[in-house]
């Protein structure tokens, strides 16, 4: 079948496409936004993932079949302190401020979609396959995670294997479209000067050139915003969206800032109210196992030469005592200010454990199900002096819903890992 | 070769570009799929479509319906380009639901029991912003629309050319 060489009525049509300050000029200012932000979003993600240190085994591992995309991975640091806070902070606040440049960009190249003919030549095929990838890939990125952090999991699997290779999908489809299109956008940012556009108003906003490029209606209305209004709508609504989320980063009285964020709501008050994810009884809990019946075991991966040792909540409180400050950052983005956590320096347990150096250590929580029942810490993250078996936070003992009777709480570690109503400690050698 | 490339339609870089970047998609993919290949390719659909195909035609007849509604009715509309007065709080709303939908609307049935948190604010906050924004932007035309008529009488008057846009036919488009 051949198709015609004009392109039919509609859409396919240049002449379709009205808008008067459609152009290459405003699509290359908007792909300059994404072009510097997109890397940071993957850099800050690949940090996250590297946070969870998946190489320590199987319990930490959300994506065993990652194969040569964990290239990368090191042993998380344990300071600053702030490390996991301050990435996911950036990760999940850019990401939701980027989703007003992301729809202005979609917006910008819409007349791309209808191209004519919609496939010229083999090369022409693989470019749109990519495009397939870039788009898609944003917004599926986009979608998962801002899902995620509102805890709706209508996506089409687990959040965790679902947004990173995806991400690798999307980057994919990144890199080419840059590689592709670097020379176009360096020549219509040359085109046009910023600072003349940001003095043009409407009255004297004229289109494009149509020889500037495809996306030049060759039929323009008459403009009802400047293209310097475009920016500034842009650029207001990223703002928007980062000011009234940022809070649930930021913590103490600005949470209360972030107005359409999951976490930023006060909790009800009280030193040790502040922000969770899980609930003794969403995790089914039982007060009877977590009260005065409640043991901890101490164990070595070689159990032939030490039996395990069971430790009552009294005994663990006759220990050394230390004081750490430390938030709570969760990869949902929410973070809460540093805590004084108070308990039993995770290394002194190993010393217990008969394990005085440990490569790594198994923790399990009296939880039931879910992921994070367990997880493996790493050998620099059990030696650090501020990685506790926490058993009182803010002078005061754990309430249930923070982890009571004991929890683990490591600087810089993604919130998760810090297992809440420990049930046992297994020392690696 | 040449003949190749020619029927190929660019240059061997741009090929290997090509097959670089469906190498590492195709790796990934491998792995993204197998647990549930069709709700992931339907996601994926509908990530390149969604906007396109339907956010996109719905915010276009939402700005033409506004942009006819008030030339219908205003017969003496303001000589300022109004129309971005209304437009600007609406999208800048209507992103704000976009993202927070879930939320807004109450879906994360589990959210209260695991957070200890309520689902009843974000409604009433998005509420709240969405009616800040139309008060500022009603505030920011009024001031628009003074300093035009003053500097109208003082026989200025280059920021208050007549809306062109009111004389042409309407886009729907920015």
């Amino acid at each position: 079948m051949k198709l015609p060489a004009a392109p039919p009525p509609g859409p396919f049509r240049r002449s379709f496409w009205r808008s008067p300050i459609r152009g290459p000029w405003l699509t290359s200012v908007f792909g300059l936004v994404l072009l510097a932000s997109i890397p940071v979003m993957f850099v800050t993600g690949l940090l996250s993932y590297a946070a969870y240190n998946p190489d320590l085994g199987s319990v930490n591992d959300l994506t065993p079949g990652k194969g040569l995309l964990g290239f990368y991975l090191f042993s998380w640091p344990t300071h600053p302190v702030w490390l996991y806070r301050l990435n996911q902070g950036v990760h999940v606040t850019l990401g939701l401020a980027l989703v007003s440049i992301l729809l202005f960009k979609l917006w910008s190249v819409l007349p791309k979609l209808f191209e004519w003919p919609p496939l010229r030549s083999p090369a022409h095929a693989l470019e749109r396959l990519s495009l397939f990838l870039l788009v898609g890939g944003a917004v599926f990125e986009f979608v998962t995670g801002i899902l995620n952090i509102q805890t709706w999991y209508k996506f089409p699997g687990s959040f965790y294997p679902l947004h990173f290779y995806g991400a690798w999908v999307f980057m994919a489809g990144f890199v080419v479209h840059v590689a592709l299109k670097l020379p176009t956008m360096i020549r219509a940012l040359r085109s046009r000067s910023l600072i003349r556009e940001l003095r043009t108003n409407l009255a004297r906003t004229r289109p494009e050139r149509p020889e500037a490029g495809d996306l030049v209606s060759t039929a323009p209305a008459e403009p009802t915003i400047s293209r310097r209004g475009v920016l500034a709508f842009a650029g207001a609504g990223s703002a928007l969206i980062a000011l009234l989320s940022v809070g649930q980063s930021l913590g103490g009285p600005l949470r209360r800032t972030a107005l359409l964020a999951p976490h930023g709501q006060d909790a009800s008050g009280g030193p040790d109210d502040f922000q969770i994810n899980q609930t003794a009884a969403s995790a089914r809990i039982r007060a009877a196992e977590s009260g005065a019946a409640w043991r901890l075991t101490l164990g070595s991966d070689n159990q032939v030469s030490s039996a395990p040792v069971v430790l009552r909540r009294a005994d663990l409180l006759r220990m050394d005592q230390h004081t750490a400050n430390l938030p709570i950052a969760c990869v949902e983005g929410w973070s809460t200010d540093d805590q004084a956590w108070t308990g039993v320096r995770l290394r002194d347990l190993a010393r217990l454990a008969g394990v005085p150096r440990p490569s790594s250590v198994l923790v399990q929580s009296l939880e039931r199900g879910g992921a994070f029942r367990q997880a493996v810490l790493s050998h620099g993250q059990i030696m650090d002096p501020d990685s506790l078996l926490a058993l009182r936070v803010n002078g005061m003992d754990l309430s249930s819903d923070h982890g009571y009777p004991a929890r683990v709480i490591v600087p810089a570690s993604p919130g998760v890992h810090n297992t809440k109503w420990v049930a046992s400690l297994i020392f690696r050698r | 070769m040449r003949r190749l490339l020619r029927w190929y339609g660019a240059s061997p870089l741009h090929l290997l570009t090509m097959l670089g970047c469906f190498a590492l998609a195709g790796y990934a993919a491998a792995e993204l799929l197998p647990d549930n290949a069709v709700g992931i390719v339907v996601w994926f659909t509908g990530a390149v479509i969604g906007h396109d195909l339907i956010l996109m035609p719905l915010y276009s007849v939402a700005d033409r319906s506004a942009m006819a509604v008030f030339r219908h009715r205003l017969p003496s509309r303001p000589a300022v380009p109004w129309i971005n007065y209304l437009r600007v709080p609406a999208a800048l709303s209507g992103m704000l639901l976009l993202i927070w939908f879930p939320l807004i609307l109450r879906l994360p049935a589990r959210f209260p029991a695991t957070t200890t948190l309520s689902l009843d604010p974000y409604l009433w906050h998005w509420l709240a912003v969405t009616g800040t924004l139309f008060l500022l932007s009603a505030g920011a035309l009024a001031v628009r629309l003074r300093t035009c008529r003053s500097g109208k009488r003082k026989g200025r008057g280059p920021r208050c050319s007549p809306h062109r846009a009111d004389r042409s036919a309407e886009t729907g488009e920015l």
